[in-house]
């Protein structure tokens, strides 16, 4: 793992504009998407969420490495699917109904990205029939709930509650400002996430525990 | 319980108080709103923000993950009595019963002399405008033969103590009994002794109030009236009612000795659930929506709204900016009250801070920084090389800083204003600066979309009229510099000061305002800045300091 790589670099330094050439040069030096993907992306975001957890960094600054990361998937993941590259994990994501709030959801996603997991978006204000729908045709290892508006906790319980009565056994993460742990627990999620760096962790764990 | 306890409490100043425990189920933020010295519980005492910090310094408390033994520094609406405490309660962490309210205003439109309510001289001939604000209420009393204003008295919103923001206040209205909790807090706690407190001040009995104009955001008029907010918690936040409503005195129990039951009440109309009667209230009395050249309102406070006009087309936007620019949530933030730093100049080689406080104290004394010094402090940081794009301190100028403005608190850096005060320096600290960006950032974004999807530019506005209390200390060339109004130039900017107020008042004053305002609230378009594509990417470019 090289940390100086100046791809990696600017990924950290949230520099989206160096981001498009520095990727090209990596490409034209015969790196593939994936080998990019593992060994420069990937690198750069867990030094993010390290620095985000020991205090280091804060709010801004990770939202612009993570809009840094964004741009060089822009051109790596055509380049992915084209190669036939598929992931070891996938995750759903979305903003629980009622809420249309999704810059902190995007973040997760972004970090969840960063850490090598598939993840398919489904945007804001998503009932529990979507998130049950996507979580039958994806298969993925994980969903993310989110919710930035105390009131529409109660859409995040009765969404995890409907997931379980269809019998989906998809490990649950939930997060956004107003949840709290106890929260999480109360409304049989698998796992809490305060923050996105936390969100990884969470992701982490529960992928490990993965018979 | 043990007889005759006592808590010590530590003030300001070396002021200490002796507070009885009576009952040692309640937690410490309601001992002490019982006692005079109400918190900011500003998240609902859910325990989940620092608003009610206290500093305990001897004895011990009780919380919910167990025994905190002194010295430690505790929530007080997660904390109850365990036998004998001693605390200290910072500047910050109390709700002053004299909030700094804006209750002036530039009115910008001619206004018809022919009163809402027609006058009886010496009988019924003065009438009350109000503003009921999330955060501050303010009652004007006007004569309506002459249209003179006579008194003005202003205050917190009592509901403060259900939560600092609407969110959290729809969430406390839920059920019928706190929906009752809300109204009584805003019309018996709040209304009522403002509106006897303006009366003693214009010298005039209750009983020569022909009636009154209400401004307020939607969630706020819903809580006034009784109507369940619940619908404005969840998207498409429909309201329960926009138009202007015209009430009586006593169907919101406002009955104090003197006021005729049926003295009329005539709530503004609103224009959506995130962009209220207040926001009328404000196109209106600015007169944008009748400036020749393309105008912008931006009214910064607990939450940021913004309209734009452009060839008589209205549009507007509401942004979750949050309180960071009242003070709210950060280290030493306060609003702009009396002995808060209001300006700041920041240089570096040689290092150089000049402050000034509202009401001219010297900094020793200083309570607070309120919004204006923070941006000034952005703006003067950013310009000497202290900071960075991000918002970090740069490294190496923060070496060139005496140590003894340098301070650390958990590891983050932060700049003391004075010199080595001890731990309860006023400071600005790295965690203030990324939540002081990501206000700005939100504010910031809703300007450039606004105006790009009119397709319009910075320079293409010809006035920009920035409402709320926080403009009236602010230094419009540095909120300009940091990107909080991008692009614009200061001779665009006008400080209005208290629209919502001003507008309330003009309906009063002209009865043909009403159903100008009633026309101009059907007519704004509502932009849902989380919908628009780029805005998460102008918001991202924005967090950063020019």
């Amino acid at each position: 793992m090289n940390d100086q790589h100046p791809l990696t670099q600017a990924i950290i330094g949230g520099r989206r504009k160096d981001v498009p050439q520095l990727v090209q040069q990596c490409l034209d030096a015969g790196e593939t998407a994936g080998s990019i993907v593992e060994h420069r992306l990937v690198p750069g975001m867990a030094i993010v969420g390290d620095r985000f957890k020991r205090n280091e960094i804060f709010v801004p600054e990770m939202l612009l490495a993570a809009r840094a990361m964004k741009e060089a998937l822009k051109i790596l993941e055509p380049k992915l699917v084209a190669a036939g590259i598929k992931p070891e994990f996938y995750a759903v994501i979305g903003t629980v109904e009622g809420d249309l709030h999704d810059i902190g959801k995007n973040l997760v996603a972004m970090m969840w990205k960063g850490a090598n997991i598939e993840v398919i978006d489904l945007g804001v204000n998503v009932p529990a029939a979507r998130y049950i729908e996507a979580v039958k045709q994806h298969n993925p290892h994980l969903l993310g709930l989110s919710t930035l508006l105390t009131t529409t906790m109660p859409a995040m319980r009765q969404t995890v509650q409907a997931i379980r009565e269809a019998g989906l056994s998809v490990k649950i993460v939930v997060g956004g400002a107003p949840v709290t742990l106890e929260y999480a627990r109360e409304i049989g999620a698998d796992a809490y996430a305060a923050d996105a760096a936390s969100a990884v962790d969470a992701a982490m764990s529960l992928l490990h525990h993965k018979p | 319980m043990s007889a005759g306890a006592q808590m010590v409490v530590e003030l300001d100043h070396g002021e200490r108080r002796l507070i009885p425990i009576i009952d040692e189920t309640r937690t410490l933020a309601a001992i002490c709103a019982d006692h005079g010295l109400p918190l900011n519980t500003r998240c609902g005492r859910r325990g989940l923000c620092h608003g009610c910090e206290v500093l305990l310094r001897e004895g011990s408390l009780r919380t919910d993950a167990g025994l905190i033994p002194a010295p430690a520094t505790v929530r007080a609406c997660q904390a109850r009595w365990d036998g004998g405490a001693t605390i200290q309660i910072p500047a910050r962490s109390r709700i002053e019963h004299k909030p700094q309210v804006t209750e002036t205003f530039a009115i910008a439109v001619p206004c018809a002399h022919q009163p809402l309510f027609p006058p009886e001289p010496g009988v019924r001939d003065m009438a009350a405008a109000i503003d009921v604000g999330t955060t501050t209420v303010v009652v004007l009393l006007a004569d309506l033969v002459t249209g003179q204003v006579l008194a003005r008295a202003g205050g917190f919103n009592e509901q403060i103590r259900f939560g600092d923001n609407v969110v959290t206040r729809i969430e406390a209205a839920r059920h019928p009994e706190t929906r009752a909790a809300l109204q009584s807090a805003v019309v018996l706690e709040t209304i009522q002794p403002l509106l006897l407190q303006a009366c003693a001040l214009a010298q005039r009995p209750l009983n020569r109030l022909a009636g009154g104009t209400i401004s307020g955001n939607t969630t706020m008029l819903h809580l006034l009236v009784g109507e369940d907010p619940t619908p404005l918690g969840v998207a498409p936040f429909t309201p329960r009612f926009l138009r202007g409503r015209k009430i009586s005195a006593d169907s919101i129990q406002l009955t104090p000795l003197g006021l005729a039951p049926e003295t009329p009440l005539q709530l503004l109309p609103g224009i959506a659930g995130y962009i209220g009667a207040d926001i009328t209230a404000g196109i209106y009395a600015t007169g944008m929506a009748f400036d020749p050249a393309p105008s912008l309102l931006v009214d910064i406070g607990t939450n940021g709204e913004m309209v734009l006009q452009n060839g008589g087309q209205l549009t507007a936007c509401a942004t979750a900016a949050g309180p960071a620019f009242e003070g709210c949530g950060l280290l030493c933030g306060t609003r702009a009250r009396e002995g808060a730093v209001s300006d700041l100049r920041l240089a570096l080689h040689p290092f150089q801070l000049a402050t000034e406080v509202i009401g001219g104290a010297p900094l020793s004394r200083a309570n607070g920084l309120c919004g204006s010094a923070y941006v000034d402090f952005l703006a003067t940081a950013r310009s000497s090389g202290l900071l960075g794009l991000t918002g970090r301190f740069d490294h190496a100028a923060w070496e060139s800083v005496p140590a003894s403005h340098r301070m650390f608190d958990d590891g983050r850096r932060a700049l003391a204003l004075g010199e080595a005060n001890g731990a309860g320096a006023l400071r600005v600290s790295e965690v203030d600066i990324a939540l002081l960006l990501q206000a700005k950032a939100a504010i910031g974004a809703g300007l450039e979309i606004l105006l790009q999807t009119a397709g319009l530019k910075a320079a293409d506005v010809g006035k920009l009229y920035l409402a709320g209390g926080f403009g009236m200390h602010l230094d419009v060339a540095h909120a300009i510099a940091i990107g909080l109004l991008p692009g614009f130039r200061a001779d665009q900017v006008r400080v209005v000061g208290n629209t919502a107020l001003a507008g309330a008042l003009l309906a009063l004053l002209d009865r043909n305002t009403l159903a100008e305002m009633e026309d101009l609230s059907t007519r704004v378009q509502v932009l849902e800045l989380n919908l628009v594509e780029h805005f998460e990417d102008s918001y991202i470019e924005h967090l950063m300091l020019p």
